[in-house]
């Protein structure tokens, strides 16, 4: 079990989807483009990101690309790390 | 004068009081005329400048008066009553919480100590210019590009609703590094007004609060230096919700004012006017009325003095502002609405100075986030 993932997992579902059951959101279900994360949840994903895992992100890392997926966003936080 | 709620201890109490006294002798005179002709009023922004009012939230060592935000909320009350130019208030409200607080919470030391201190003083009147032609209530959908070219970034767009600007020296404006980002591209600029490229355009004609100009702005390859950048890139959205937060909490200080002096009012117009050889207030539709706009005030006033207290103790109130921005602003209008009916066909009349008021009001349920968009707000706290 990937801490990183499980750590997104836990946070998305306790502040964007009350109630949900955790088997629904997989690594793979899309956050944005699907509506589940609106600006002001994005911007709250990406601070705790930061604040987490200890990395800063520049705007172009929070686009579509790299932060619509759980998998995707784990991925970004561990070349992240890689690179401190 | 309808008393006070215990929300405010006794030292606040006296500024309030000092603040009712300051608008009731200097602000607001000639205001059928103003109205009409839209006139702001520079004289009575400096006067309230030398009062403190521009300055504040903003601590002493950058010229302010570094009050807290429930002191704050009560001296805005306290001008809601007191003055009857609410757009005068609409213009100090869009200064402190869109340019100066912005300024504050995310400048750097430089932008904080070149720009806080003449935002206090009175020569400097700010603007913030986020809304589009395309992008209202989906602000964030916003088309104005800002393209970095070395250690400067270059500005083109249009902005429009935005308050102030006809007399605006200083403008906080958001634009996008690049659409592809969405909301995470948006990003804030401190933009001088004579910045070549900042035009202003076409002054905007309003239903309420005319005497706070506004007008749209054209950034037409401005260019800013990247120590004008506010924040980090992409971080506009926070800056901007941070702006929204403060503005929705404190400008519906001064919508408790108003109400109370509109309750007081109405009260001795109904026990005054005689009709059927009794006071109208005799009579329970009329009584009912100024019933419910008490109900309204007492319901209203807990609202908005728990966002202070929330964020005096430095916790978040975007929920609960938004409840209080969707309450407080509705329930202005309906009490703007009943002292109209109440004063009859007089309240009708503009020399009345009671229909102002009402036109005023409506602009509550639309700026800093329609009564829609503060519904959603709220739904989305509770998970739907």
């Amino acid at each position: 079990m990937d801490p990183i993932k499980e750590s997104l997992r836990s946070f998305i579902l306790a502040e964007y989807l009350l109630g949900e059951s955790p088997a629904n959101l997989t690594d793979q279900t899309p956050l944005r483009t699907s509506g589940i994360l609106d600006s002001m949840a994005t911007l709250g994903l990406v601070s705790f990101v930061e604040k987490t895992f200890g990395v800063m992100l520049d705007a172009h890392e929070t686009g579509i690309d790299n932060f619509d997926r759980i998998e995707d966003i784990a991925a970004l936080v561990a070349r992240k790390k890689l690179g401190q | 004068m309808i008393p006070l709620g215990t929300d405010l201890n006794t030292s606040h109490e006296e500024l309030q009081q000092a603040a009712i006294d300051f608008a009731k002798d200097a602000l607001g005179h000639d205001m059928i005329e103003r109205d009409r002709e839209q006139a702001f009023d520079r004289d009575d922004w400096q006067k309230c400048a030398e009062f403190g009012v521009q300055g504040m939230p903003i601590p002493q060592e950058y010229g302010g008066l570094g009050l807290g935000i429930l002191p704050l909320i009560g001296v805005m009350e306290g001008l809601g009553y007191g003055c009857r130019d609410s757009g005068l208030l609409f213009s100090l409200n869009a200064h402190l919480w869109t340019n100066s607080i912005p300024i504050l919470i995310y400048g750097t030391e430089e932008q904080k100590t070149r720009w806080l201190p003449p935002l206090c003083d009175g020569s400097l009147v700010g603007a913030n210019g986020a809304s589009e032609p395309d992008a209202g209530s989906d602000i964030f959908s916003m088309r104005t590009r800002a393209t970095r070219r070395g250690n400067e970034y270059v500005l083109n767009g249009a902005k429009t609703f935005v308050t102030n600007a006809p007399v605006a020296d200083l403008f906080v404006v958001y634009a996008t590094i690049d659409p592809a980002l969405g909301p995470m591209g948006i990003t804030a600029f401190i933009v001088e007004r004579d910045r070549p490229g900042l035009n202003i355009g076409k002054h905007m004609e309003k239903m309420g609060l005319r005497t706070s100009p506004m007008a749209e702005v054209v950034l037409e390859d401005c260019i800013v230096p990247i120590d004008n950048r506010l924040g980090r890139e992409g971080r506009g959205v926070e800056i901007f919700e941070c702006s929204m937060e403060w503005e929705r909490g404190c400008i519906l200080g001064s919508f408790l004012g108003v109400m109370r002096r509109q309750l007081e009012g109405c009260i001795a117009h109904a026990r005054s006017r005689k009709q059927f050889g009794k006071a109208i207030g005799k009579f329970q539709s009329v009584a009912n009325r100024i019933v419910d706009m008490r109900v309204r005030l007492d319901t209203s006033r807990p609202m908005v003095y728990r966002i202070g207290e929330l964020k005096e103790q430095n916790k978040t109130a975007v929920l609960e502002a938004s409840i209080a921005k969707l309450y407080v602003s509705e329930a202005l209008v309906q009490s703007a609405l009943d002292a109209v009916q109440i004063y009859g066909g007089y309240g009708y009349m503009t020399e009345q100075e009671v229909e102002r008021d009402l036109r005023d009001a409506v602009a509550g349920t639309l700026y800093s986030g329609t009564s829609e968009i503060q519904r959603n707000i709220i739904a989305r706290s509770l998970g739907l």
